[in-house]
């Protein structure tokens, strides 16, 4: 049974909707309100803020620290600056992604990892010979995410750092509230401006408070995660166990993907000391992906159409899908999967992230994702779009 | 300065390694960490004047190719195995004495049961049509089973004939007989179980396994397989051959330099760093310290790929064995055979006594009654002691290195005194003789030998241990690092004083320098 997280007495007054899941072993919510799109609309138009305690959270330090992380992660560390934060993956021997996560460099011989799978047996694995502590803090420190345009001003009206010099992928510590000692990174999963804010939990409810009282006059409105969702595949984002599988979980190699096949190619950092996966990784890189991550925007009037035949309106689902569907080339042959998608009411497109074989994954490909209308299955052709879909300046401004 | 080749270790099979590899004219150097060499088959005082021939008592599986490829016999190793006799005595009756002269066996298990007498004849037979299959699988560098080639094909190709013509009846028994254990496939045969005890002896000697335990008769017919008879002049000569041979052919030796760290840049082998911070720059290392050792001590684990250092932890190598020296101030006797000098004797009357003994070590604990294999090495070399002294050299199972008391100096001297106890029942007032002891549980060999859990053989002889030997990734002597190889062993065929791990990963080195 999933357990509360320490705003729980606050978001499950909010919750008028009872729309509860589980996520990695707590209580969260899918909508405060009975639909989601208030909660949309303020993390793209005002500001809206998620529980996201849940997110699983390791601190590792020591003065092999550095070394340590190194040797986990795709990404060379060594470059961070302290309060930088970098956005990475971790692979297998064989360079298959084992989870994506952030890694934060707080002091020189202090870090923080953040991963969306229970990761941490394989951070304490490989501690062997390393002069480092890996704890594992998920339980200890709560977390809330603000985001949306109006972010910083909520932001800066209760904390005393400076939030017009935290640039992105940057954090610093700050008292919100004149009392509450908080880390706060510009980071998210929304693809907009936007901030995570960690402290002890039992300083949460405190944090709650203050912050929706400094967010009254900005809009701040408590949001679940399917209006997030809709967000993160607006912004291309992919997730674990619904867009590509953990390695470690994978029983055959089909399910098991090279970040190169998750757009995460850009992270590896391939010359530098050995790391998990360096020798396989240097492989497919010569060799190129076998498939590639892409996103789709399915055409319109052909869906339309395809209802319109039996007399009914197009059926999009309300928010975000990960039910997988094939995708075929013209010539019927199956080519890929979308693994999750969802109608931008920003955009008003059809959305879909999908993994297809290399050769079909150029952007302006036309490839047909299998839709079912009154039973039938049926295709409709859907566009080889860059992601991310939605992009604002703002973000990283 | 820089080497062609460092080997690590300056056992037999590092000795046999670096002599072949040195006869190609390149600069070879053996680094041993202890100020003798032989490894675990270094002879030395264990009490003032007083010699045992090394921790092992058998040179039985020396492979004869290899003492011919190395000319051992111009080094001083006497051509012919010597007689072999194995006394198995008992508390009440005449005991058994098993010998390689096939007759005497016979006459000797006839005391016990004719019909045993009339199977022996025929166990032998048997037994040397298997070997013609299984000795040549033990003399050639292992087949990769998951990386099959067409030239692989044509490798094993001889083996699946020889195998054909063995006939239905022997191929059935070669496919059925391994995976037994020894006491089941034992007991078809022989109806006495003095005999059946003694026989077994060797098939669990040094592993985790009693005689109930599946697979032990892989270990048995692998040693009768490979069994040539002890050469003349025993272990000792052996070792003294092999470091002639290696220094005649210009190979360096440098004793007290233990090996820090195998330096590795970039997935490849640059040298080693000796604990006293020497550092020697070599284009390949070759270790024949254990898979553990030389993977989770002697490399960074930051050079050490996930899959690989999880293969080396789960490679099984639990001491079971302790090493017990005593120096006598009389010849041994038996009460089975009054007036009888053996040289080699094995305890346990009947099966069951084995597998108690082996029972304890599950359980963490040592037998309260251990099975003793004695050599009594002054029977042949009287010089290995004063005058009229005698020296018995006692290998002790079960005494596990997770002991869970842990082995404080106080439980070592019990260990020592149930040997004592023992011996004592099959050769009373023996007790009264010993003038000195010294006792190794298999932490003290893990400590003096740098030998990972103390482990004979360098790792248990399963059957999956065998195939794929030691792990995945490194059953053909090269590891993933390029420029690293194994030659201990921990390599296949596995352990024991054969030279057959070190001769053929230097025959692989060499190749695959061509
Ligand atoms: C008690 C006992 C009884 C045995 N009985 C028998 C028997 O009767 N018959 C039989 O055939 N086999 C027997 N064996 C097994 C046999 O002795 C071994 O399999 C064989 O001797 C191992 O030889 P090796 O050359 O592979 O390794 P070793 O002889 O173990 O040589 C490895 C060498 O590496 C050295 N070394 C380790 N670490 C370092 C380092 N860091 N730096 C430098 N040097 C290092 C060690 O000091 C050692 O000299 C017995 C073994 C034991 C322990």
């Amino acid at each position: 049974m999933p357990i509360p997280t320490p705003f729980h007495p606050r978001t499950s007054e909010f919750c008028t909707s009872l729309q509860w899941k589980e996520w990695a072993g707590y209580y969260a919510i899918r909508s405060f309100d009975v639909h989601f799109d208030r909660e949309y609309y303020a993390f793209r138009h005002a500001a809206g803020m998620i529980d996201v305690t849940p997110l699983y959270k390791y601190d590792v330090r020591g003065p092999d620290a550095t070394a340590y992380l190194n040797r986990i992660v795709v990404r060379n560390i060594a470059k961070l600056k302290q309060n930088q934060v970098a956005y990475l993956c971790w692979c297998d021997d064989d360079g298959k992604v084992i989870d994506d996560g952030t890694v934060t460099r707080f002091e020189e011989d202090y870090y923080r990892v953040t991963s969306t799978d229970p990761d941490f047996h394989w951070f304490l694995r490989h501690m062997r010979g390393f002069d480092v502590t890996v704890e594992n803090i998920t339980d200890e420190v709560a977390a809330l995410s603000v985001q949306g345009p109006n972010s910083r001003d909520v932001l800066r009206d209760v904390c005393d750092a400076d939030m017009d010099k935290l640039k992105f992928f940057r954090t610093t510590k700050t008292r919100v509230d004149g009392g509450i000692d908080a880390r706060i990174s510009r980071t998210g999963y929304t693809g907009d401006l936007g901030y995570e804010i960690w402290v002890k939990n039992d300083d949460a409810l405190g944090l709650w408070d203050a912050l929706m009282a400094a967010g009254e006059p900005h809009g701040l409105v408590p949001a679940g995660l399917d209006a997030m969702d809709v967000t993160r595949i607006e912004a291309g984002f992919i997730l674990n166990g619904i867009d590509y599988f953990n390695a470690l979980h994978s029983l055959i190699e089909r399910r098991k993907a090279s970040p190169y096949e998750l757009s995460l190619g850009w992270a590896v950092h391939l010359k530098r000391d050995p790391f998990i996966g360096q020798e396989a990784l240097r492989h497919i890189k010569k060799d190129g992906p076998p498939r590639l991550f892409v996103g789709l925007d399915i055409d319109w009037p052909s869906f339309e159409r395809l209802f319109a035949k039996h007399g009914l309106p197009p059926e999009v689902h309300s928010g975000g899908w990960r039910t997988g569907v094939p995708i075929y080339d013209s010539g019927g042959n199956f080519i890929g999967q979308a693994t999750s998608g969802a109608w931008s009411p920003l955009l008003k497109k059809n959305l879909a992230l999908a993994t297809v074989q290399a050769e079909h994954g150029h952007i302006g490909n036309t490839v047909h994702l299998e839709v079912t209308v009154e039973y039938e299955r049926k295709t409709v052709p859907a566009t080889i779009v860059p992601k991310p879909f939605f992009d604002p300046e703002r973000m990283k401004a | 300065m820089a080497y062609d080749v460092i080997v690590i270790g300056a056992g037999h099979n590092g000795l046999a390694c670096a002599t072949i590899l040195a006869k190609e004219a390149r600069r070879v150097l053996i680094v041993e960490q202890r100020d003798v060499i032989g490894g675990l088959c270094a002879g030395e005082e264990f009490h003032p004047g007083y010699r045992h021939t090394g921790l092992l008592h058998d040179t039985s599986g020396l492979r004869p190719w290899l003492v011919e490829e190395l000319g051992l016999s111009g080094h001083g190793l006497k051509p012919g195995p010597a007689p072999h006799r194995v006394f198995s005595p008992q508390t009440d009756g005449p005991g058994l004495v098993l010998s390689s002269v096939p007759d005497e066996s016979v006459a000797e298990i006839a005391r016990h049961s004719d019909r045993d007498a009339r199977q022996f004849q025929v166990f032998g037979t048997f037994l040397g049509r298997l070997r013609k299959v299984i000795e040549p699988l033990l003399n050639k560098t292992p087949v990769n089973p998951s990386d099959l080639g067409v030239g692989d094909f044509f490798d094993l190709a001889p083996h699946g004939i020889a195998a054909r013509r063995l006939g239905k009846r022997d191929m059935m028994e070669l496919l059925r007989i391994p995976p037994m254990c020894v006491a089941d496939w034992l007991r078809e045969w022989f109806e006495t179980e003095l005999l059946n005890a003694s026989i077994a002896g060797p098939a669990i000697s040094g592993g985790w396994t009693g005689p109930w335990s599946p697979g032990t008769s892989t270990n048995f017919l692998m040693q009768t397989s490979t069994w040539n008879g002890p050469g003349q002049g025993g272990v000792a000569a052996v070792v003294s051959a092999l470091e002639n041979a290696a220094t005649g052919s210009g190979v360096e030796i440098r004793t007290g330099a233990a090996v820090k760290r195998i330096d590795i840049e970039q997935g490849a082998v640059r040298g080693i760093t000796l604990l006293d911070g020497d550092e020697i720059e070599a284009r390949s290392v070759v270790s024949s310290c254990d898979p553990r050792t030389t993977f989770l001590d002697l490399i960074s684990p930051r050079e050490l790929s996930h899959k690989l250092e999880q293969y080396v932890r789960d490679y099984r190598m639990r001491g079971t064995t302790a090493k017990v020296h005593l120096a006598l101030n009389r010849p041994l006797e038996w009460a089975s055979r009054p007036g009888e000098q053996f040289e080699y004797i094995r305890t346990g009357e009947e099966l069951d006594d084995l597998e108690r003994a082996f029972d304890a070590v599950k359980y963490r604990q040592r037998s309260e009654r251990p099975v003793l294999e004695v050599h009594v090495p002054t029977v042949a070399r009287p010089d290995l002691a004063p005058q009229g002294h005698s020296v018995a050299s006692v290998l002790v199972h079960f005494a596990p290195h997770h002991f869970e008391e842990g082995w404080s100096d106080s439980a070592r001297e019990a260990l020592g005194d149930a040997v004592v106890d023992e011996r004592e029942r099959y050769a009373p007032g023996a007790r009264d003789l010993v003038v000195g002891r010294e006792v190794l549980t298999p932490v003290d060999i893990e400590k003096r030998y740098g030998l990972a859990g103390g482990h004979i053989y360098h790792g248990e002889h399963g059957l999956d241990q065998l195939i794929t030997r030691p792990v995945p990734g490194c059953t053909g002597y090269a590891t993933p690092l390029d420029g690293l190889y194994l030659c201990g062993s921990g390599c296949h065929p596995g352990g024991g004083v054969t030279g057959a791990p070190g001769a053929l990963a230097a025959h692989v080195i060499q190749s695959s320098r061509q």
